[in-house]
């Protein structure tokens, strides 16, 4: 009884965001995937990227798998929420080339990892 | 102010009626207003606003009716620099309190002003979120405040107000406050692809990315924010005081006790 009193007070009763469980949220996740993947070859059209189909859906899949260590149910539904909002905001072409290219990150250098490309940077 | 003009008329008119010499009389009242000294005490601070004591009372007793008309969702009541009611609520009646306070024929609050987000971020509930609503029969305002943190979804008001769909666009893309049933819940302010949400108190002053117009690829890119210098932080504070006026100025809030304790305070 002590017990379950404990589990009760650890566990805070939250207000969920859309789904009330963990499959939920999983297929919600997969669905926003699903409608993204299908898209994509019209973003490549509409947009005009120089970037191939291939790559714009390796970008989504490592996008998505960026956030692979989230449990958290309602972080998950945030998450979606926010990629359905981009994804409109892509689709309805309110975006522009650059807001798309911004994903690839080309103008930046990747950070240093060994120590003689660290020490000609300047960086420790 | 008309009115008092209007009686003032009347009495010297009654005057006129029952003393004979009328004019002298009544230009000496109308020169005694005009130049009589005003009271030391009452001047002595022109710059801190007196609170209205008639305003005062009667918005305390108006919050007292909200508190005992919806004590499901009001939890305090309070007054703010003297004269400013707001109702303190509990997140999931922001519907229900707004449509009463529309719709009751007493209060009328059917305009909102604004809707403003407060970020507290030592608070379990980190976010306020002000309803600032005005009553235009009545010639009132008052605050319907609630709290909420990054995850909670608090409800939108949309459907009782109109006028809250931008605002609350406005809440969601500088805080990141999630409105559920919103019709039309995206950003307002914000660059497309912008990550975060700039009002947060841990969101920094200068931002994490920087653009620039690339002329290789012709077109903006977006960049890791880089400063030459660091950030300085100002110590704002001065040695003296800033506003000695305000010393014993209204205190910033006193709560209005609910009618029963009021009641008992006077006996």
């Amino acid at each position: 009884m002590a017990g379950r009193e404990a589990v009760k007070r650890a566990v805070q009763q939250v207000r969920p965001i859309l789904s009330v469980d963990r499959e939920e949220a999983r297929k919600r996740a997969l669905n926003l995937y699903k409608a993204w993947y299908r898209q994509i070859p019209y973003i490549v059209m509409d947009y005009d990227i120089p970037m191939s189909i291939e790559q714009c859906r390796s970008k989504l899949r490592e996008e998505f798998v960026k956030h692979r260590q989230v449990t958290d149910i309602r972080v998950i539904d945030m998450l979606v929420i926010k990629g359905q909002m981009e994804l409109k905001e892509t689709v309805e072409i309110w975006k522009q080339k650059g807001h798309i290219m911004r994903y690839w990150k080309e103008s930046q250098d990747p950070k240093p990892t060994d120590f003689l490309s660290k020490f000609i940077q300047g960086v420790n | 102010m008309a009115a008092l003009i209007r009686n003032l008329g009347v009495r010297i008119a009654s005057a006129a009626l029952t003393a004979k010499h009328v004019v002298p009389a009544g230009t000496a009242a109308f020169r005694m207003q005009s130049t009589a000294p005003v009271d030391a005490k009452a001047a002595e601070k022109p710059t801190v606003r007196k609170p209205d004591a008639a305003a005062r009372s009667s918005l305390s007793d108006f919050g007292r009716y909200v508190a005992e008309c919806l004590p499901k969702y009001v939890q305090k009541v309070q007054l703010t620099s003297g004269d400013e009611l707001e109702v303190l609520i509990a997140p999931e009646g922001v519907v229900p309190v707004l449509q009463f306070l529309k719709d009751h024929h007493q209060a009328q609050f059917t305009n909102l002003v604004d809707i403003a987000g407060v970020d507290v971020p030592c608070r379990k509930y980190r976010f306020e979120v002000v309803y600032n609503i005005l009553s235009l029969r009545y010639n009132a305002r008052i605050r319907v405040k609630t709290y909420t943190d990054e995850l909670t979804p608090l409800d939108s008001a949309c459907e009782v107000h109109k006028a809250a769909n931008w605002y609350e666009r406005e809440i969601w893309d500088m805080y990141g406050v999630f409105f559920a049933n919103h019709p039309d819940l995206r950003r307002i302010l914000t660059d497309y692809g912008f990550e975060g949400h700039p009002q947060r108190r841990d969101f920094p002053l200068s931002g994490y990315v920087e653009l620039r117009y690339d002329d290789e690829k012709k077109r903006v890119v977006c960049e890791p924010l880089e400063l030459a210098q660091e950030f300085r932080k100002f110590d704002l504070s001065a040695p003296w005081e800033q506003f000695p006026n305000f010393r014993n100025a209204n205190p910033p809030a006193e709560e209005v006790q609910p009618a029963k304790a009021a009641a008992g305070a006077k006996k």
